[in-house]
């Protein structure tokens, strides 16, 4: 069986860190941006949009828990196991396989100081104790867990054993010897949507969402601004499929969006089905966390993907190192988490320029394309004039803004 | 060549007004034909032979092979011995589609139609050659044509699933003429039929042979072989007993010639004689009931069974033997009458009641109702006891006393297995029904109800069953033998009633009961007169 | 086209086959994927030595056996007591998340209460959700005839999306109302988390034992009551049902209660033993109720081999997470995992049928062949 579904991305470990976050992404920022631009269509898959200039530290965006001591995890002899525990195929074209790519860099970087291992399609659930039992069994000191689902398994696990360090993408809770890492997909979601609405003729494109959460909605509202930010009045429509993966759902939803006129279609999903409906079309698409240029030539636009082996390769050299503490990792623009797809042939340069332009800027400032005034739907201001929103209102974040159509299902 | 008006014909009541007296070349002649399956010869050296321009009934009661020569003549059997010529010619059929091409068409009983087609999208699909869309015009004509001259008028737009049987049989039989069929077969043709369909159909197939074409009606209804044929073959246990000109016989005769006279009825000795001052041990007054199709199968059938009395149900096979024994024993609700058992009336449509009042049930096809083929024999004993003690004791079975009781029953019925704990799917047909009789015996029952009880068996088996069923009416229950083997009706029966659609149309005593009389009455021979 | 070989059922199924088949399907699956494993360079001996330690051997590894084992011993056993009587309810998916749904309401209700009062309410409720689930396609059989596997396929995608519905779209009492935003079950009180029974190191969930015990109340309904009784005569012939009296429809409606309330047993349990809250998409993902077919089958719907079947396939599907990594793709593990479930059901077939050589048919010069005689000729 193949569990392609996702996890949820919760970044609330750094609401946790609160504002401390805010001062090491700003921090950051002082870190030479990534500039130089590309030609449209001719960058390679998996390569971002600017170049593969150096970017920040990843550590400048980590900040440890408060009174927290390193743990030594390190083995005794020879070199460090490190296990990554997946939800889906290292082959499922998107989160996973952007995980496993990680791990990839991980092994490329510590060369033999490091053995990596990888535990594929472990569903959510009571298995996964046992897996990671499995996993320290043979000897692996530091595990990453790469699903939401999987968080009470790592907390429960960790408790009991404390010389092995655990690394958790897209939960909230820390702990002696677990960790949390994510980013700022929002920053680059801004850019895709720049893209969008330079595209849309009818100022009406449409977005395929998977869950009603925090994450995603900010997500939509930066895309959204994006798509206003190129073409002023559009509107961006919203559809839920409540799943992370599931290409039949998704299409249906992408065609449903199309039938009420939208002619440029957004992904917020897992699987690139919405483009094979908008390919149907002729029209528009932005992917999602996965680079499908080579896919959908003709009508690609550009999408937000995620780079997490940089932070991981800091993580592994600092169990090497001896200075593995807990702490939360909140990446963004300038330290080459979040990355945008190469251009499609759709995106003509004058966009390509704007977004860069923009991409520079957010890198130096993240999220500042949330600086108000910012209105919801209902006209009601959510952030005053000249003010960014604080980080704890991002990670909250449960409104749409003004030119979003579409409901938040009680949140 | 019979130049008879086919309308005249019927409306002379079945006889007649002229009729070849020894037909010219045999369009079809079969000789010697034999055909063997596992267990059972259906041909047995049948000589069958019909003329251009002739309807040839082939007559005889179930299992009298008719059908295996049917299907011998349209390709579908190979015969292991035998010859078949075609207007003088040998022919050899590895296939329906051979048959099909040498100009044989078949009307089965259950017809081959494809219910959501057109009636000209099915004749298309008969067609030999294959019917391209622009062809179909030409055809519709066609139909309409053929309908007009054979009295087949049927929409040729129509989807077949909303035509009347009638009419759907009326596409099989245009589906043959397309095909150029010149021996048309059709098997059991009225018995989906209502009176005045089966009226129309007459005139349709007298109209084919007026033309030169060549019907073979296949029937155990007497009446309609007088009405309908030339010439009768009739067949018996899979021989040829002879062919004779239709108009030369009485339908007496022709019952005769199809039950046997030759048959030597062994009565069986009986130990007291049937009191006919006893009180009725069931009384069964004006009981109806439907088949499973909601048709009137049962039509306010009456009668009355005394104890130690045999009495038997004749008739050909779907004229409510089943329905009538399933509504008796509880398991077809009536839709009119009711039924005492010992002066107290039965609650109708309950197999339990039915049980308690002491009616046992010893049905027609035993492996499927009656029996649990892949379950033991020790669990095939309790199948109506295992609800009370001693079989059980509050919801758990006593499996030690089961399996007491399946052996002391298999010794007692002298049932061949290995042990009680052999499946009974693994036992022959005649310790098969050993099983179930000794289970509805040992229920010490007052009235045993038993259909077609030695059907399938051999001929020790069938020795075995009906010693026990006399010992049954001996020891004072009534029982009730439905049976479509005349024979057996009337070696064991101390009185007949005879079943025709639904009807009693008979009840006669067995000093009066004779093959003759019974076929008669089977054929519905008694009904046109009494009944109209 | 005729295959040279024949299947022909065995009349009678020797005694010693039954145990010989099974030790020959393992060994035939052990020696297949030797084959396999030297064909793409690994060493067998060492392998198959990991997916024994890693299973059953070590008392720790038998834990999370019994882990993956419980919820396929419960839908496992849905699937046998239906099967049993040739109702195929393959909504055990539906009926398990059915008993989830009221177990996690229990459990968050009752969540202060004494232990063992919590644990056996949650189990009644547990098996009144997923008594309740089956019930619609029973009552639905068993009236209007419609057909069960139909329907309880449906009723998959229905209380999936019920589900998805309590945790997803709406502020149920089911949902967890401080989740930082993403939608999540709300936990169940501290009462309702089962803890596991230990012995030496080996833990044992609650739920395991309660399969177990469920095993053992079906298979002495199924052997020594009338009730079993009546489901093996109409499982045989429902026309000899009907012509001894029993009633079909009620024992319909019965045994998909029975049905129901077993994988709702496995509903209770997922909440209690593991995930301590209703989880919507862990449940979906997990594809209990299909698994617990295959068990089932594989069990040939005896209730205490479903139960052992589960344990099997448990260590099985742990043993698989231990063999996978870089050097060990999962596909390969499926490969394994495949040949042994399909040497199993090979051996199955082995019990019940013998292969013969066809014997060929007399040849004719016409190619059709000839028809099938039909058994029953007109005698």
């Amino acid at each position: 069986m193949v569990h392609s579904h996702r996890r949820a991305r919760v970044a609330i470990a750094a609401l946790l860190a609160g504002a401390a976050a805010s001062t090491a992404a700003t921090a950051a920022a002082r870190t030479t941006p990534p500039t130089a631009p590309s030609t449209a269509g001719t960058a390679t898959a998996g390569t971002a949009v600017g170049s593969a200039t150096a970017y920040a530290d990843p550590m400048t965006n980590f900040v440890p828990d408060q009174g927290a001591k390193p743990v030594d995890c390190k083995p005794k002899d020879g070199p460090l196991k490190a296990a990554w525990v997946y939800i889906g195929p290292i082959n499922d074209g998107g989160w996973t396989q952007a995980h496993d790519v990680g791990r990839q860099e991980v092994q490329a970087a510590l060369g033999d100081q490091v053995v990596t291992t990888y535990k594929e399609n472990v569903p959510e659930g009571p298995q996964v104790a046992q897996v990671l039992e499995d996993l320290i069994k043979d000897g692996n000191t530091l595990i990453f867990g790469t699903s939401f689902g999987f968080q009470d398994a790592f907390i429960d696990v960790a408790a009991k054993h404390p010389n092995v360090c655990f690394d958790f993408a897209t939960g909230y809770k820390t702990a002696a010897n677990v960790g949390q890492f994510y980013g700022r997909g929002e920053d680059t979601d801004y850019l895709t949507g720049m893209a969008a609405g330079a595209a849309t003729k009818a100022g009406k494109v449409g977005y395929v969402a998977p869950f009603p959460i925090p994450e995603v909605i900010r997500g939509i509202n930066s895309y959204a601004l994006g798509v206003q930010a190129t073409h002023p009045g559009a509107t961006l429509q919203v559809v839920w499929t409540n799943t992370w993966f599931d290409p039949a759902k998704e299409r249906a939803a992408a065609e449903s969006l199309i039938a009420a006129g939208v002619d440029v279609v957004a992904s917020g999903q897992d699987s690139p089905a919405s483009g094979e409906a908008a390919k149907a079309k002729g029209l528009p698409w932005t992917g999602y966390d996965s680079d499908q240029s080579a896919n959908f030539p003709d009508i690609w636009l550009t999408a937000t993907n995620y780079h997490w082996g940089a932070y991981e390769t800091a993580r592994a050299k600092a169990v090497l190192d001896g200075t593995w503490v807990p702490g939360n990792y909140y990446g963004g623009i300038a330290d080459g988490f979040a990355r945008l797809a190469p251009f499609g042939k759709l995106v003509s340069a004058d966009t390509q320029a704007k977004i860069l332009a923009k991409q520079a800027e957010l890198s130096a400032k993240p999220g500042s394309h949330l600086t108000g005034p910012i209105k919801d739907q209902s006209g009601k201001e959510r952030v005053p004039a000249g003010q960014q929103i604080s980080f704890e209102d991002l990670m909250s974040m449960n409104y749409f803004v003004e030119g979003v159509i579409g409901e938040i299902p009680s949140s | 060549m019979s130049t008879a008006d086919p309308a005249q014909a019927v409306a002379a009541g079945g006889e007649p007004t002229e009729h070849p007296g020894s037909p010219p070349a045999a369009a079809v002649r079969m000789s010697g034909i034999v055909k063997r399956f596992p267990g059972v010869v259906a041909n047995d050296g049948v000589d069958f032979a019909a003329a251009l321009g002739e309807v040839h009934a082939l007559l005889g009661e179930n299992g009298a092979g008719k059908s295996t020569l049917s299907n011998i003549l349209t390709g579908l059997y190979r015969p292991d011995e035998g010859r078949i010529e075609l207007d003088g010619r040998a022919v050899h059929f590895d296939s329906p589609r051979d048959a099909l091409a040498a100009g044989i068409g078949m009307v089965h009983q259950h017809f081959r139609l494809v219910p959501t087609f057109t009636v000209a999208e099915n004749v298309a699909l008969a067609d030999p050659h294959g019917i391209g869309r622009r062809q179909v015009r030409h055809l519709r004509q066609e139909l309409a044509a053929m309908g007009a001259h054979y009295g087949l008028a049927v929409d040729p737009d129509a989807r077949v699933w909303q035509l009347s049987v009638g009419e759907q049989q009326r596409v099989e039989l245009l589906k043959a003429l397309h095909r150029g069929a010149r021996v048309l077969i059709l098997d059991e043709p009225t018995a989906v039929l209502t009176p005045q369909e089966a009226d129309a159909l007459f005139v349709t197939l007298r109209a084919m042979v007026a033309e030169g074409r060549t019907v073979v009606f296949i029937s155990h209804k007497l009446h309609e072989v007088k009405a309908v044929s030339d010439r009768v073959t009739v067949l018996r246990h899979g021989r040829t007993v002879g062919t004779v000109d239709t108009a030369s016989c009485t339908t007496t005769d022709l019952a005769r010639l199809m039950v046997g006279r030759d048959v030597v009825f062994r009565r069986a000795e009986r130990a007291h004689p049937v009191d006919p001052a006893a009180a009725p041990l069931m009384r069964v007054r004006g009981v109806s009931a439907v088949n499973h199709r909601g048709q009137p199968a049962v039509r306010q059938a009456g009668f009355e069974l005394r104890p130690g009395e045999i009495l038997g149900v004749a008739g050909v096979a779907g004229n409510g033997q089943r329905e009538l024994a399933e509504a008796i024993t509880g398991m077809r609700r009536p839709t009119a009458g009711s039924i005492e058992v010992g002066g107290s009336p039965v609650r109708l449509g309950s197999v339990r009641a039915a049980h308690a009042a002491g009616i046992a049930h010893v049905p027609e096809d035993r492996l499927h109702t009656g029996l649990a083929p892949s379950l033991s024999i020790a669990s095939n004993v309790v199948l109506t006891a295992y609800r009370r003690p001693p079989a059980s004791r509050g919801p758990f079975l006593d499996r030690g006393y089961i399996r007491r009781h399946a052996t002391e029953l298999m010794s007692r019925f002298d049932v061949r297995a290995p042990g009680p704990d052999t499946p009974v799917r693994l036992l022959s047909g005649g310790n098969v029904q050993k099983v179930l009789l000794g289970r509805e015996f040992a229920s010490d029952p007052k009235v045993l109800v038993a259909a077609s009880p030695t059907r399938g068996l051999d001929v020790g088996a069938i020795e075995t069953v009906r010693r026990l069923l006399v010992q049954a009416a001996d020891e004072g229950r009534g029982v009730l033998l439905i049976s479509e083997d005349l024979e057996e009706i009337l070696a064991l029966s101390d009185r007949v009633l005879v079943l025709y659609e639904g009807r009693i149309v008979g009840d006669v005593p067995a000093a009066d009961a004779t093959a003759e009389r019974l076929g008669l009455l089977m054929g519905g021979g008694a009904v046109s007169r009494d009944v109209g | 086209m005729r295959s040279p070989l024949r299947f022909e059922r065995r009349l009678r199924q020797p005694k010693w086959l039954s145990l010989a088949v099974p030790a020959g399907s393992l060994l035939a699956a052990l020696v297949l994927g030797a084959v396999v494993l030297l064909v793409t360079g690994r060493n067998p001996l060492s392998t198959y030595h990991r997916i024994l330690e890693r299973a059953f051997a070590s008392q720790s590894s038998l834990s999370g056996t019994l882990i993956s084992a419980t919820p396929l011993a419960f839908t496992g056993l849905c699937a046998a007591v239906a099967f049993r009587m040739g109702i195929i309810n393959i909504g055990g998916e539906g009926q398990l998340f059915g008993g989830a749904i009221l177990a996690s309401w229990a459990g968050i209700a009752l969540g202060d209460q004494p232990v063992w009062i919590v644990l056996v309410a949650m189990l009644a409720a547990g098996a009144v959700g997923g008594m309740t689930v089956a019930l619609i396609a029973g009552v639905l059989r068993a009236r209007f005839g419609a057909n069960e596997i139909i329907t309880t396929l449906m009723l998959n995608y229905i209380v999936a999306i019920f589900l998805d519905y309590l945790i997803f779209n709406s502020k149920s009492y089911w949902r967890e109302p401080k989740s930082f935003g993403f939608p999540k079950g709300k936990q169940v009180g501290p009462a309702a988390f089962w803890s596991p029974i230990t012995i030496g190191h080996t833990a044992i969930p609650r739920g395991f034992i309660v399969a177990v015990l469920a095993g053992v109340v079906v298979s002495v309904l199924y052997r020594t009551t009338r009730f079993g009784f009546e489901v093996a005569v109409i499982a045989d012939s429902p026309g000899t049902a009907r012509y001894a009296g029993m009633r079909t429809t009620r024992k319909i409606i019965a045994v998909m209660a029975l049905s129901g309330a077993l994988a709702g047993l496995g509903g209770a349990s997922d909440v209690g033993d593991f995930r301590h809250v209703l989880d919507a998409k862990g449940l979906q993902l997990a594809g209990y109720g299909y698994t617990g077919i295959v068990v089932a089958a594989l069990a040939r719907l005896n209730p205490l081999g479903t139960v052992l079947v589960a344990v099997l396939i448990g260590g099985l599907t742990n043993a698989g997470y231990a063999l996978q990594g870089p050097d060990f793709p999962s596909g390969l593990v499926g490969a394994l995992q495949g040949l042994i479930l399909f040497t199993a059901v090979a051996g199955e077939v082995l019990v019940r049928y013998r292969v013969r050589r066809a014997v060929p048919a007399p040849v004719s010069a016409a190619a059709a062949g000839p028809p099938t005689p039909p058994v029953r000729a007109g005698a």
